[in-house]
């Protein structure tokens, strides 16, 4: 009995934990902006969604929603498609300098963006990419890599041999092997491997801030960092904005969480 | 077999290339022409470019500035990778039982993990206002978190701890699952109490899952920036200041290319040693 | 975030022009024709909704047809434009060809051979007409690199409410005012009231402050190409805003505050006094705030014997000097610095105009009566030092200071040490 109430009494504690400060700042951005300087009242007295439609006043935030979505998904897809073709390689054929490579992979998470973002951005405004999303989808990708490759290795690693060699065997080449047989029974994997990549390209921060230059191709966290303007931060708006950036976030996690973890589960014990 | 195995020599090489190319492109380059670049006083706002060999490296060893950055990365890192590393063993433990409502605590959890750090940089600033945050009036202090010296670099802990044990949480919990329950049966029959099984039986189960959490949390805390520049962006008097915001601030205030680069060049060094470092315990177990 | 956030205009409100981006003006750029094509003007977010700068600019087409004007605004922090023009123009990009410039960085600029020359634009007559402060800040070795265009100077606010209860008369002196805000506190007795409240964060605002208190005491940051730093002015300017908070005339927040966390404090009703940048005070009259009435502004006060000071701010508008559209651009230029236009843009905006005959419209001083005030106060505002290495000299300035301030380092050791630096950066001008 008292173990029950104990793990409850955790579970609870976890619950505010994490989601205490989302709370907070949920009621932050219903209350009306005389009220945010004022702290005793904690609920707001007279709640109000002028915060969330001065959100969408004055910014285009719905096309930096879209370009959000439109770079996580388009770094989630060339993650996956270059990304899988590499573990499996390293997975299940013969690569010379197989551990110089995963090393090498390993060794990209090392560095510190800012080491790397001037040169890139220099390199993305001689090939004119400047304000593009096409080259925050690639330079997203590319740091994506080694997180993604790491996960499915895993992955491909637990499909028979036995598999492969049959297909071979068949008459398959490695390329038809690899989409016919490994690619489907790797779903789970590519599912989380790609939710992964999502949630982080949809987070990124530096580089979308060095390569976008207007609202063409601004990204929700480059808008989220710019909200205040050189006086006056609207706290109930960056509330409000906070809000609608993480529920969508929130729903994808709560939806997904079982092969989030499945998908770390997989990569991390090997 | 001959046929077949030619082309998978031929196929492996050829599918590892289009991530390869990515990589050298994309990262590498860029990362050796910042290391070039360390080589340089470049200053191109006053036209000033030239090879200075490693001067900018004999300069950084004696910078006070740089040493800082250096300290209070280092504290950050450390200490928060072995609050992160005891927390997350700590809600894996827990969440690793059956109960109602598993599935929706270990989403709940992955919330912060999954938010920009923008967001939650944000979140934590308004929670930490000396004036109207919520933590002073549930407190009912009025701690200046973010703008006493001492306090400030815990409050940059705090919001950053909050934001990164969820993964070594995950982690640790896909490491228990290893464990084999027969083991724990077995320990259970013997009369074992619950601290006893978890020292004897399942710490060495999870040796490998904890060295991972260790390895990939450390390299990752060690360059951190986004939550610092948010919170403080660096103060105050550099007290919260990372060895990335201190290369930021080089290279786009000051404009100092070639010594920011530098410091970078040693942030990747020093986050390189560190992961051999590990990787030696990790194989070195294995082995 | 942004901790390096820079006092000047208020915020908010993205022109809607920004979608004009999006079409594009594709057909229109490089016609090849003098005088003629697409100018694209790149600036922060202005206030007012935007859209006295949109007429503007429509004015502008209408009176020079042939030529479009596109609009960008840039990130609101003075730190983010500035990192964006520095990769950009180093870059040697054409990718804009107008834009606005805080005060603090036109010798930067100019030393980087980024700035085309404008002295030509404007008449002698109208240079004169132009404050003195923001003049200096364009001029080098008697060329002109940038039309001012608005100007920015600290100001004090108080309680006058609080003031006339306790029979006390607004200080003349930074002593008076340490006094004043001594007896009001014990007298009022709670603990929710603050004293004196300015920004002690480490950043740029920071510098501004202590630019006013060390003027005030009848010191400098730079006296020729030296520092003045570590003289005893500067040294007993700053342990005197030490004093401030280990007294608790100034409340422990300051030393993370900015100007935003300042004025809400201020705007409650829980400060007494405030030292801000103008555009607080009409944050101050809106309906429903809890000081609406009850504010008295002026100039910061001096030390006894010393000379009051406001750090001047304000933003310049510059021509890309790789501009491949130098006519229409200058043209542009020139017609900020117009001061029909300096004046519209001061009724609808609220902003200060960079020229003094303005200020003497009698329209003006109808509709915007405050700024009509801040003539005075502005003409004598102090610069941060003119020189292109300030981004550098700054990045000391705000470490030193903000040490000083929380109290890790005495006045004397951290003033000496940054004095040191300083000197070592400026020698690399003369070599």
């Amino acid at each position: 009995m008292i173990r029950r109430a104990a793990l409850w009494g955790a579970m609870l504690l976890v619950l505010a934990w994490s989601l205490g400060p989302f709370l907070w700042q949920g009621l932050t951005s219903l209350k009306p902006t005389g009220e945010l300087s004022r702290l005793p009242p904690i609920l707001p007295t007279a709640p109000t969604l002028d915060h969330y439609r001065g959100v969408f006043e004055g910014r285009p935030f719905a096309r930096y929603l879209l370009n959000s979505a439109a770079v996580a998904g388009g770094t989630t897809l060339l993650a996956l498609a270059v990304g899988s073709l590499a573990a499996f390689a390293l997975a299940r054929l013969p690569v010379p300098g197989r551990r110089l490579i995963l090393g090498l992979f390993l060794s990209i998470t090392m560095f510190p963006p800012i080491a790397t973002v001037s040169p890139l951005y220099l390199g993305v405004r001689a090939l004119g990419l400047r304000d593009t999303l096409f080259a925050l989808i690639v330079v997203d990708t590319t740091f994506a890599l080694p997180l993604a490759v790491w996960v499915l290795t895993g992955f491909f690693r637990e499909i028979p041999e036995d598999l492969h060699r049959a297909a071979r065997v068949d008459g398959c080449t490695p390329f038809q092997a690899f989409r016919r047989v490994h690619l489907p029974l790797a779903a789970p994997g590519l599912f989380a491997t790609g939710i992964l990549v999502f949630i982080a390209a949809w987070n990124e921060l530096l580089f979308a801030l060095t390569f976008t230059a207007t609202d063409r191709s601004r990204t929700v966290p480059v808008a989220l960092a710019l909200f205040p303007g050189l006086h006056e931060v609207p706290w109930g708006e960056i509330a409000a904005a906070s809000v609608i950036v993480t529920i969508p976030l929130v729903v994808l996690v709560l939806l997904f969480q079982r092969r989030i973890v499945s998908g770390l589960l997989s990569g991390a014990v090997k | 077999m001959r046929p077949v195995l030619a082309r998978e020599e031929r196929a492996g090489p050829a599918f590892v290339t289009p991530a390869l190319a990515l990589i050298a492109g994309v990262a590498l380059v860029p990362m050796l022409g910042a290391f070039w670049l360390s080589l340089h006083r470049e200053m191109p706002v006053f036209r000033i470019s030239r090879f200075v060999g490693l001067d900018n490296f004999a300069f950084l060893l004696r910078d006070p500035r740089f040493l800082k950055s250096l300290g209070n990365t280092a504290y950050l890192t450390f200490l928060g990778v072995a609050i992160e590393t005891a927390l997350g063993l700590g809600l894996a433990l827990l969440l690793h039982r059956s109960f109602p409502g598993r599935g929706l605590a270990r989403a709940a959890l992955l919330v912060p993990w999954a938010v920009p750090t923008v967001v939650s940089g944000r979140l934590w600033e308004w929670i930490l206002n000396p004036s109207y945050g919520i933590l002073n009036h549930v407190l009912g202090t009025d701690l200046n978190w973010l703008g006493h010296p001492s306090l400030a670099i815990h409050a940059v802990l705090l919001a950053d701890v909050w934001k990164t044990t969820p993964f070594a949480a995950l982690l640790l919990l896909a490491g228990l699952q290893v464990v084999p329950r027969d083991l724990l049966q077995a320990a259970r029959v013997d009369g074992a109490g619950a601290a006893r099984t978890f020292f004897h039986v399942t710490l060495p189960f999870l040796r490998p899952a904890l060295l991972v959490v260790l390895l990939f949390r450390t390299l990752d805390s060690f360059r951190i920036f986004d939550v610092v520049y948010v919170l403080t962006g660096g103060g105050p008097a550099n007290t919260t200041e990372t060895l990335s915001v201190y290369a930021y601030k080089l290279t786009f205030s000051t404009l100092d290319f070639g010594y920011g680069s530098a410091v970078a060049a040693v942030t990747f060094l020093c986050v390189l040693g560190l992961s051999l470092v590990y990787v030696r315990l990790l194989v070195g177990r294995r082995a | 975030m942004n901790p390096t956030r820079r006092p000047t205009v208020r915020a908010r409100a993205v022109l809607p022009a920004v979608l004009l981006l999006a079409c594009g003006g594709e057909e229109a750029r490089d016609a090849g024709v003098q005088g003629a094509g697409t100018v694209v003007f790149k600036h922060f977010k202005v206030p007012g909704g935007g859209e006295p700068l949109e007429r503007l600019l429509r004015r502008f087409e209408a009176e020079n047809p042939g030529v479009r004007v596109v609009n960008e605004t840039l990130p609101a922090s003075s730190d983010r434009q500035h990192q964006f023009y520095v990769t950009n123009l180093e870059a040697g990009s054409s990718d804009f060809d107008v834009f606005a410039l805080d005060v603090i960085w036109v010798p930067e600029f100019r030393r980087a051979g980024w700035l085309a020359e404008v002295g030509d634009l404007l008449s002698e007559a109208d240079w004169d007409d132009v404050l003195p402060g923001p003049r200096a800040a364009v001029t080098w070795q008697a060329r002109r690199y940038a039309i001012p265009w608005y100007v920015d100077g600290g100001v004090l606010y108080w309680r006058e409410d609080l003031l006339r209860k306790h029979g006390l008369a607004p200080p003349r002196t930074l002593e008076e005012l340490a006094r004043t805000t001594r007896t009001v506190l014990d007298r009022e007795g709670d603990p929710g009231l603050a004293g004196f409240v300015w920004q002690g964060r480490q950043y740029e605002g920071l510098v501004c402050v202590a630019l006013e208190f060390i003027t005030a005491r009848g010191g400098a940051i730079l006296e020729g190409n030296r520092a003045a730093l570590a003289r005893p002015e500067a040294v007993a300017a700053l342990a005197f805003l030490r004093r401030l908070v280990d007294e608790g005339l100034s409340p422990p927040m300051v030393t993370s505050a900015d100007e935003e966390a300042t004025r809400n404090l201020f705007a409650a009703g829980r400060a007494v006094f405030l030292r801000n940048w103008p555009y607080a005070w009409n944050t101050f009259q809106r309906e429903g705030s809890p000081v609406r009435g009850k504010v008295g502004v002026s100039a910061i006060p001096p030390f006894a014997g010393g000379r009051s000071a406001s750090t001047l701010g304000g933003w310049q508008i510059g021509v890309n000097r790789a501009s491949r559209r130098l006519e229409p651009a200058r043209r542009l230029a020139r017609f900020f610095g117009r001061p029909d236009v300096q004046k519209t843009l001061a009724l609808e905006a609220g902003f200060k105009p960079a020229r003094r005959s303005v200020y003497r419209d009698p329209e003006l001083a109808r509709e915007q009566p405050f700024v009509v005030r801040l003539e005075a106060l502005l003409e004598g505002a102090v610069p941060r030092p003119v020189t292109p290495f300030y981004p550098m000299i700054s990045q000391t300035l705000q470490a030193a200071f903000s040490a000083i301030v929380a109290g890790l380092q005495e006045p004397e050791a951290a003033l000496r040490s940054a004095a040191i630096q300083i000197d070592h950066v400026l020698e690399l001008e003369e070599g």
